[in-house]
């Protein structure tokens, strides 16, 4: 066979039925070998859009996403995507064509040294520079993107490649790539357990390598046995059982009051898999000041990288969760974390006829189907989802959380949709975000995917106008988008149907429309260009220094 | 982690795979990380299977926030840290 059957020979072989990509010069013969192959190919209309779908179904599935492209600008248009997937630590395999290895070097037509680009932004990379070497370099691709802390992996092909024979062996057993059992931290573990038990205020900091461990009934038993508040990052949302009392959502930027208030106060902050973000810890210094710390993490140079680990272990959090599950004496601290609940709860009593972003969403939250995925993109309508609606997974929750990239959300829905069929997708967007990646529109018209589109639409870049506002004097400064497309007549070209409301008393009727059409379906959603998101922490300041919103009405 | 003015010299050595790619990781990770390279040395391995690489850098972070990142490299095989030479003043 050649190189290229090899390839989807490979594919196949790793259980990959779905892929993501667009073909061009460098890559045609794998292309060629992919016609009429079991692999169904999902072509994207832009090379961003098929990577990001990629991401989609894999944070959507826990599968390895696949996506493939052609050299030269095809490579380039994923770099995006692959740094989105490397922050966010998501299992992707891209596969480029490369040009042919003649005339590699010799700045040949479409060529772009993708090796080079691709150091900074995936986990590892490799270029196949001999056909008996392509079955182990992809084998130890989709191992390496799964592995540790997993991530993606880009493979480069050149055309000769591709077209070389070669002969099909069964796969021989792979070097072991991070996959030895580290030795259990006694010291450690007895250490975090005497910790926990003499913590008067302890809380658990849960990021999203709680889940991609597969350790959420571990940590739930932790939670319940030990009985502690917690808080997690936006990548961990839905990590936390509904019906626990002392779960205070998010922390960070955009927490709520309560989560970060009782960070601030700890006196025992215990991360699991979490990196200590700028985006959570706000100013470094300040956060946490009183509490000891217990870390850990399946990333070595996570540890101690940013804050100081009183106690570090490095290791697999189903292993050791159930290991530091010690009852606690911190009855006065549960109660006064709920107390902070109460203090602090959302208020959803918004003056007028206009919609506001955040009950709206609670609304969707509310009626969304059972199990459904939503994808978001990036902006004040990401919080807004963040704080307003509610997962039972965080598989349920896509949202560029480390990169921040806007026009994620549109084709992480249809990767989402592609890889659970059964669930419902949703796409909560931003009018400056959708027009990112709005070619996406032509993928779901082709293979027809039922996803419902929420655009909400406050004719501005949002969030940059929000800190313009707050921070830059109210200069506003290329941030009017009030020259937005009709989006209702946009998706109408892609046969997608829609429907406009601005008011609150369409909102039931509308969503209820929404779900109630069996294809996909656009709503959008037009609200105030004044309304911000709250609380915030400004710049340079600690958690517990928010910001909130002037109130608006008053009791 | 806090910083301050006073550098400190390390030596790395490292035993990498042979390809030229497999150096430039190591340069990237240590310019990204935010470590200044001040020598750099590399032969074959005795074995002809990989470059040993002796990386000469000055740094008023813990060397340990880069020796880490280094250590993930797939293509890294081995990585020594040696005493660190007497601390020196920040050029």
């Amino acid at each position: 066979m050649t190189g290229a059957e090899l390839v989807i020979k490979l594919l196949t072989e790793h259980g990959v039925e779905s892929i993501f990509g667009y073909p061009g010069g460098a890559i045609m013969p794998i292309y060629d070998a992919l016609y009429q192959s079991p692999v169904k190919h999902y072509l994207c209309r832009h090379e961003q859009g098929g990577a990001f779908s990629a991401i989609g179904f894999a944070r959507a599935s826990g599968k390895t996403g696949v996506c493939m492209a052609t050299s030269g600008p095809g490579a380039t248009n994923l770099i995006t995507s692959l740094a989105d997937a490397l922050l966010d630590s998501v299992p992707v395999v891209a596969i480029t064509g490369q040009v042919s290895q003649a005339v590699a070097g010799t700045d040949a037509f479409q060529e772009v040294d993708v090796l080079g680009l691709s150091l900074t932004v995936t986990k590892h990379s490799f270029l196949v520079k001999n056909v008996n070497d392509l079955a182990d370099t992809l084998r130890q691709a989709f191992v390496l993107a799964q592995s540790g802390r997993p991530g993606p992996v880009l493979v480069d092909i050149p055309k000769d490649v591709q077209l070389a024979q070669v002969e099909y062996v069964v796969p021989r057993s792979l070097a072991a790539v991070e996959t030895s059992q580290a030795a259990m931290p006694l010291q450690q573990l007895q250490l975090a357990r005497e910790l926990i038990a003499s913590a008067k205020k302890p809380i658990a900091y849960i990021g999203g390598g709680v889940h991609m461990a597969g350790a959420l009934t571990e940590l739930n038993d932790f939670l319940q046995t030990t009985g502690m508040p917690s808080v997690t990052t936006l990548k961990a949302m839905g990590s936390v059982d509904k019906s626990n009392p002392y779960y205070l959502s998010m922390l960070g930027m955009h927490g709520t009051q309560a989560a970060n208030i009782a960070v601030q106060q700890t006196d025992l902050l215990i991360c699991l898999g979490a990196r200590f973000d700028d985006r959570v810890t706000g100013n470094l210094q300040k956060f946490a000041p009183e509490a000891k710390v217990i870390h850990i993490d399946i990333d070595p140079a996570e540890l101690n990288k940013l804050r100081r680990a009183d106690c570090a272990m490095l290791g697999d959090l189903r292993a050791l969760l159930p290991q530091m599950a010690v009852a606690t004496n911190c009855a006065d601290w549960q109660q006064y974390c709920l107390n902070l609940k109460l203090q602090h709860g959302w208020r959803y009593d918004h003056p007028g006829e206009r919609i506001y972003a955040p009950l709206l969403l609670k609304q969707l939250s509310e009626r969304m189907p059972d199990n459904s995925v939503v994808s978001c993109d990036v902006g004040q309508h990401q919080m807004w989802v963040a704080q307003h609606m509610s997962f039972n997974t965080p598989r349920n929750h896509l949202s560029s959380g480390g990169l921040g990239t806007m026009g994620f959300g549109l084709p992480a829905a249809i990767g989402a949709k592609i890889s659970r069929p059964n669930d419902t997708s949703i796409v909560v967007s931003g009018d400056g975000s959708f027009m990112m990646n709005v070619q996406e529109l032509a993928t779901i018209k082709r293979f027809r995917l039922p996803v419902k589109i929420v655009v909400i639409d406050n004719q501005r870049l949002g969030m940059v106008k929000q800190w313009q506002q707050l921070f830059f004097n109210g200069r506003y400064s290329e941030t009017d988008l009030s020259d937005n497309p009709d989006f209702v007549s946009l998706a109408a070209a892609f046969a997608i149907p829609g429907h406009s409301i601005s008011r609150k008393d369409e909102v039931a009727d509308a969503l209820d429309a929404m779900f109630t059409w069996p294809g996909p379906y656009l709503l959008h959603v037009r609200i105030d260009e004044t309304d911000n998101v709250w609380p915030l922490v400004p710049p340079g300041a600690a958690n517990h220094d928010m910001m909130t919103d002037l109130p608006q009405w008053e009791d | 982690m806090s910083t301050n003015s006073m550098s400190t010299q390390h030596t790395l050595t490292i035993q990498t795979g042979l390809e030229v790619v497999a150096v430039e990781r190591l340069l990237q990770v240590t310019r990204y990380r935010g470590f200044q390279l001040c020598g750099l040395e590399m032969k074959p391995m005795a074995d002809n299977n990989g470059l040993l690489v002796t990386l000469n850098i000055l740094s008023d972070k813990p060397i340990s926030l880069l020796t880490a990142q280094l250590n993930k490299l797939y293509d890294v095989q081995h990585l020594e840290l040696h005493a660190p030479a007497a601390a020196v003043l920040r050029a």
